[in-house]
């Protein structure tokens, strides 16, 4: 999903910025990648830095730093898939929003945009890791909006619903299809969907939008 | 660095903060100066503020990255926050030093 944001919006005039564990599959003029584990505290400095010094300002974050990885009863869940989850989504998304709202406050300007999933709302079996990991992230963004307040940075949750992808697709037909089966509109939604509410949040009208979650497809 | 510089950039940091308003009245700069804690002038988003803009005038003044962690400083305590300029100044010292 990262990349077919990345995409849509290095399509649509913005200089995007993105980050990765591995080589980019994506050539745009608009796009740069830079290969680097969210995780790592001085690796995410290190980015930040240069980012700092080539363009001096960052007006919008996309944490969307995600890993995907076969869905287990949480009593046969082994502690190195925790640990993943939690490298990723919690460690990951703190590093990047602490380093980047740094860089938006000498600015007094920011839209942080941290991406959950709808496994937290509707406690699907299978995710307690994953969903554990994911509703951290909220509950951070969350924490991180009410910080903010009073700078002109605001922090919002997206939520989609289950989007066609590589990571999604490689758990098969049957899984896609019980999920959703519990969303309430059933059907995947498309980047351009997921990137229509992304610019509404993203917006410099959306200043008094912040800590909110907006769920993709689903009725919490 | 040494310590006079360091204070002399903390500062200068403290000085722009004074400047663009941030800061709880008029600064009264001395070593002993509370930056964290009872009697500071900086709100948590002004003590953000300083600690990135300092951490930026270290990187240009030594041209390494310079990140100031709050729990690598001698005698910080993070549960009973209190930091003085010259606590600090002693750090970035190390911290230059060091690298």
């Amino acid at each position: 999903m990262g990349r077919a944001i990345a995409e849509y919006y290095a399509q649509n005039g913005f200089t995007v910025l993105g980050c990765g564990r591995g080589e980019s599959t994506l050539e745009l003029p608009n796009y740069r990648h830079s290969r680097l584990d969210v995780g790592d505290e001085a690796q995410v400095q290190s980015w930040v830095n240069e980012i700092k010094q080539e363009f001096g300002k960052i007006d919008i974050l996309i944490c969307n730093a995600g890993s995907v990885q076969s869905a287990l009863l949480m009593s046969v869940t082994p502690s190195e898939v925790l640990n993943t989850f939690l490298r990723t989504h919690v460690v990951g998304s703190f590093f990047v929003c602490r380093e980047v709202s740094k860089l938006m406050l000498k600015n007094k300007y920011g839209r942080i945009l941290t991406v959950s999933s709808l496994g937290v709302p509707m406690h699907l079996e299978g995710t307690a890791a994953y969903s554990a990991s994911k509703s951290a992230v909220v509950e951070m963004t969350k924490i991180l909006a009410k910080e903010l307040a009073s700078t002109g940075i605001t922090c919002n949750v997206l939520s989609p619903a289950l989007f066609k992808s590589e990571a999604t697709l490689a758990f098969g037909s049957d899984w896609a299809e019980s999920l959703i089966a519990k969303q309430t509109i059933k059907r995947y939604v498309t980047v351009e969907e997921i990137c229509n509410v992304i610019s509404f949040l993203i917006s410099p009208l959306s200043g008094p939008i912040t800590g909110q979650v907006i769920n993709m497809g689903f009725v919490n | 660095m040494n310590e006079i510089e360091s204070v002399g950039l903390i500062e200068e940091s403290l000085r722009k903060l004074e400047s663009e308003k941030m800061i709880d009245g008029k600064l009264n700069f001395s070593e002993s100066l509370p930056l964290l804690g009872p009697g500071t002038q900086l709100d948590s988003l002004g003590f953000i503020s300083f600690l990135t803009d300092l951490e930026e005038r270290i990187s240009l003044k030594t041209d390494e990255e310079t990140y100031i962690v709050l729990n690598n400083i001698e005698n910080f305590d993070i549960n009973q926050s209190k930091l003085t300029v010259l606590q600090l100044a002693q750090h970035i010292v190390k911290l230059t030093n060091a690298s």
